[in-house]
C-alpha cells in the first residue's frame, strides 16, 4: 500500500492530477455512487410520502423554515469546505451569538441597527478566524473549535441567564409573515443562496477560492493571494450564517445560545449530502440547496414519526460517514 | 540552562511553573492548598487520557475528533451495563471504545480517507447514540459504592481515577520511550512515505493508535460517569478544547512528528492547575471557558505553518 501518503489537515501536496487522470479516476466509481444516491433519494421520498401528514400545509411550511435555517448555515459552510478547510465548528455558536447581538442592538438602536450590528458581528468574528487560517495557515479545525469555546464563554459572561428578550413592545410581526404564501425565511434563504452562487461562479474571488481549495500550493505558485481568498470565504460564511440567527431571534422575539445548537453538524451534513467534496476545490451552492432539502425532509419526517430530536445527531453522523466513505474513493483529504 | 530552555520538551514544564506562580501571586492563601492539588489531579484524570489519545493521533499527522463522542457514549454504556457489576459496565465501555477506534482507523487506512472526515462521522454517531440513550438528560447511576470509591482520596491528593490516568501515561511513556513503536510513530508523523519505505508497518500502527485513542476516551468517560454517579452527553467544547490545547502545549505539533506522552501529561497538568486555580480563587465558570478557548487559539497560532514566514516578512518590512 503505497498510496495513503497524502498529508492530511495542514498541508497539501503539489501533485495536481492531470485532466485525463482525474477523469479516469472519477469515471468508474461515480457510477455506483450515482446508483446509491438515487436509491437513497427514492427510499427517503417513499418514507416521506408514506408518513401521515407529511403533505399537509403545516408540515410543508415547517419543512420550508427548517430548510431555510439549515440552508443559510450550510451555504456559509459550503464556502469554507470549497476553500479546502473542511468545516467550521463555530458556525452553530455564531448563529446563537448573532441572534443575541441582533436583539441587544435592536433593543438599543432599533431594528435596522440590530440588523447591521448582527451582520457586522458575524462577518468580523468569522473573518478573524479566516485571517488566522489563511494568513498564518493555522489549523482550521483547531481555530474553529477555539472560536466555539470563546463564543460560548463570552456569551455566558454577557447573558448570565441564557436568554435575552426583545424590549417590551417591540414585535417583529411584519417579518414573520409570508410572501405569496411562502415563509419570509425561505425567501431570505433563496436570496442568500443566489448571492453565494453568484460569488462562486461569476467573480474572481470565486475562481480563486476553487483554485485554493483544489491545490493550495499551486494557487500560491500562480500568484493567487491565498490568504485573501480564505479570509473572504470565512467572511462571507459569517454573512450567510448571520441571517439564520437574526431570523431565529425575530421568530421567538428573544435570543439564546441554544438557538444555534447543532446547526454546524446539520450544515456539514447538508454540504456533504449535496455532493460538495470534503477535501475542497469542488462543490456548488445548488448542491448544498439540494442537501439542505434532504436534511430538512429527514428532520420533518423524524418529528412526524414521533422520534425525538436527539436522533438528529445520530442520523447526521450516519449520513456523514456514509457520504464520506462513498466520496471519491482513492483520494485522501 | 540554555540547552534546557531550547529543548521543546521542556516548554510544558515552564508553562506549568508559570501557571502555579501566577495563580499563587493572585491569591496564595486559597490557591496553595491540598484541596487545589487534589482538584487539579481530578481534572487531570478527566481530560488527561483524552489528550493522550488525541495527542498520539496528532503525532502521526491525523486528528481524532471522535474522542468527545466516545467519551459521552462510553459513560452511557458503563452506566447502563454496569448497574449490578461495575466492572462489566467498564469492560463493555472499553470494548466499545477500542472496537470503534479500530474501525475508524481501518476505514482511514483501507479506504484512504481523511481522518477528520471519518472521525467527524464517528463523533456524530457516538454522540448521537449518547443523546438517544440518555434522551438528553442525566442518566443516574445507582451503585453509589462505586461512585464514592472512585473519588475517595488515596494518599491525600490522589484518587483511583487519577491513579489510573497516571498509570496509563506511565505505560505509554515507557512503550514509546523504550520500544521501536516510539520511533515508528515519529517516523510516520514526519514522513509517511519514508517510514513505509523504511519498513514501518504504517497501516497497523495507524489503526492501533486510533484504537488506543478510542480506548483512552472510553476509559476516562466511563470512570467520570461512575464517579459523578450519572451519565450525560458532553458538549464538544467541554473536553476537546482542553485536550487539544494540552497536547499542543505539551509539545505535539499538528504537523506531526513531534511530542511525547510526558510532554502531553505536563500540558494537561498546567491546564488542570489553571482550572483548579480559577475555582480556588472563586472565578465564575465562564472565565475557565474563555481562558481555555484563548489558550487553544494562541497555541493554534504558535503552531501555524506560516508563522515564522509571516513574522520574517513583517520584520523585513520594518527595516
Amino acid at each position: 500500500m503505497s498510496q495513503s501518503a497524502e498529508p492530511p489537515l495542514t498541508d497539501r501536496t503539489l501533485a495536481v492530477p492531470a485532466q485525463g487522470q482525474m477523469a479516469a479516476r472519477a469515471g468508474e466509481p461515480r457510477n455506483y455512487v450515482g446508483i446509491v444516491r438515487a436509491a437513497v433519494l427514492v427510499i427517503l421520498a417513499a418514507v416521506a410520502l408514506t408518513t401521515p401528514g407529511f403533505l399537509s400545509q403545516p408540515s410543508i411550511l415547517s419543512l420550508l423554515t427548517t430548510v431555510s435555517f439549515i440552508g443559510c448555515v450550510a451555504v456559509g459552510m459550503t464556502l469554507i469546505t470549497i476553500s479546502g478547510n473542511i468545516m467550521s465548528f463555530a458556525l452553530g455558536a455564531l448563529v446563537g451569538a448573532t441572534a443575541m447581538v441582533f436583539v441587544l442592538a435592536a433593543n438599543w438602536g432599533g431594528f435596522a441597527f440590530g440588523l447591521v450590528a448582527g451582520l457586522a458581528f458575524a462577518a468580523a468574528t468569522n473573518a478573524l478566524q479566516g485571517f488566522l487560517i489563511g494568513w498564518l495557515r493555522a489549523n482550521p479545525i483547531i481555530v474553529s473549535i477555539a472560536a466555539l469555546a470563546l463564543i460560548y464563554g463570552v456569551a455566558e459572561a454577557f447573558a448570565a441567564h441564557g436568554t435575552i428578550y426583545a424590549a417590551a413592545g417591540t414585535s417583529y410581526a411584519g417579518f414573520k409573515g409570508k410572501v405569496a404564501g411562502i415563509p419570509v425565511e425561505f425567501v431570505v434563504f433563496l436570496c442568500v443562496a443566489a448571492v453565494a452562487q453568484f460569488l462562486l461562479s461569476l467573480t474572481t474571488f470565486g475562481r480563486n477560492l476553487f483554485l485554493v481549495g483544489s491545490s493550495f500550493r499551486a494557487a500560491e505558485a500562480i500568484g493567487v493571494r491565498t490568504w485573501r481568498a480564505i479570509t473572504g470565504a470565512y467572511l462571507w460564511a459569517g454573512l450567510f450564517t448571520a441571517p439564520a440567527g437574526i431570523m431565529l431571534a425575530i421568530r421567538y422575539d428573544a435570543a439564546s445560545m441554544n438557538y444555534g445548537l447543532g446547526y454546524e453538524y446539520d450544515a456539514i451534513a447538508a454540504v456533504l449530502v449535496g455532493g460538495t467534496v470534503i477535501k475542497g476545490g469542488e462543490g456548488s451552492v445548488l448542491r448544498t440547496l439540494a442537501g439542505a432539502i434532504v436534511i430538512g425532509v429527514i428532520q420533518v419526517v423524524l418529528v412526524l414519526q414521533g422520534l425525538r430530536t436527539e436522533w438528529q445527531y445520530l442520523i447526521a453522523g450516519l449520513i456523514v460517514l456514509g457520504v464520506i466513505a462513498l466520496q471519491t474513493p482513492g483520494t485522501r483529504d | 540552562m540554555k540547552r534546557l530552555r531550547d529543548d521543546p520538551h521542556m516548554r510544558p514544564l515552564f508553562i506549568l511553573a508559570a501557571c502555579v506562580v501566577g495563580l499563587a501571586l493572585v491569591d496564595a492563601r486559597d490557591f496553595l492548598t491540598v484541596a487545589t492539588a487534589a482538584s487539579s489531579l481530578e481534572t487531570f484524570a478527566t481530560i488527561g487520557l483524552v489528550a493522550l489519545g488525541l495527542g498520539l493521533t496528532m503525532m502521526i499527522r491525523e486528528f481524532d475528533l471522535s474522542v468527545v463522542g466516545m467519551y459521552s457514549m462510553a459513560g452511557c454504556i458503563a452506566v447502563v451495563m454496569g448497574g449490578t457489576y461495575a466492572w462489566l459496565g467498564l469492560a463493555c465501555a472499553l470494548a466499545a471504545g477500542l472496537a470503534a477506534g479500530l474501525a475508524q482507523g481501518w476505514l482511514i487506512v483501507r479506504l484512504r480517507l481523511g481522518s477528520v472526515g471519518v472521525t467527524l462521522g464517528g463523533l456524530l454517531v457516538f454522540a448521537g447514540i449518547a443523546y438517544v440513550v440518555t434522551e438528553n438528560r442525566a442518566l443516574p447511576y445507582e451503585n453509589m459504592e462505586v461512585a464514592l470509591g472512585l473519588s475517595a482520596p488515596v494518599g491525600g491528593i490522589f484518587s483511583v481515577r487519577s491513579i489510573v490516568a497516571i498509570a496509563i501515561f506511565a505505560a505509554a511513556a515507557l512503550v514509546i520511550g523504550l520500544t521501536r513503536y516510539g520511533r515508528d510513530i515519529i517516523a510516520i508523523g514526519s514522513d509517511r512515505r519514508a517510514a513505509m519505505t523504511a519498513g514501518v508497518n504504517v497501516d497497523a500502527l495507524v489503526i492501533g493508535i486510533f484504537g488506543f485513542s478510542g480506548f483512552c476516551a472510553a476509559l476516562s468517560g466511563a470512570l467520570l460517569s461512575y464517579s459523578l454517579a450519572s451519565a450525560s452527553p458532553a458538549g464538544l467544547s467541554d473536553v476537546i478544547v482542553p485536550a487539544a490545547a494540552a497536547a499542543i502545549l505539551g509539545g505535539v505539533s499538528l504537523a506531526g512528528g513531534t511530542g511525547r506522552p510526558l510532554g502531553i501529561a505536563m500540558g494537561v497538568l498546567s491546564l488542570a492547575v489553571l482550572r483548579a486555580g480559577f475555582n480556588a480563587v472563586g472565578a465564575p465558570p465562564y472565565v475557565n471557558e474563555v481562558a481555555m478557548g484563548t489558550i487553544l487559539l494562541l497555541v493554534a497560532v504558535l503552531d501555524s505553518t506560516y508563522l515564522a514566514r509571516r513574522v520574517q516578512g513583517l520584520v523585513r518590512r520594518v527595516h
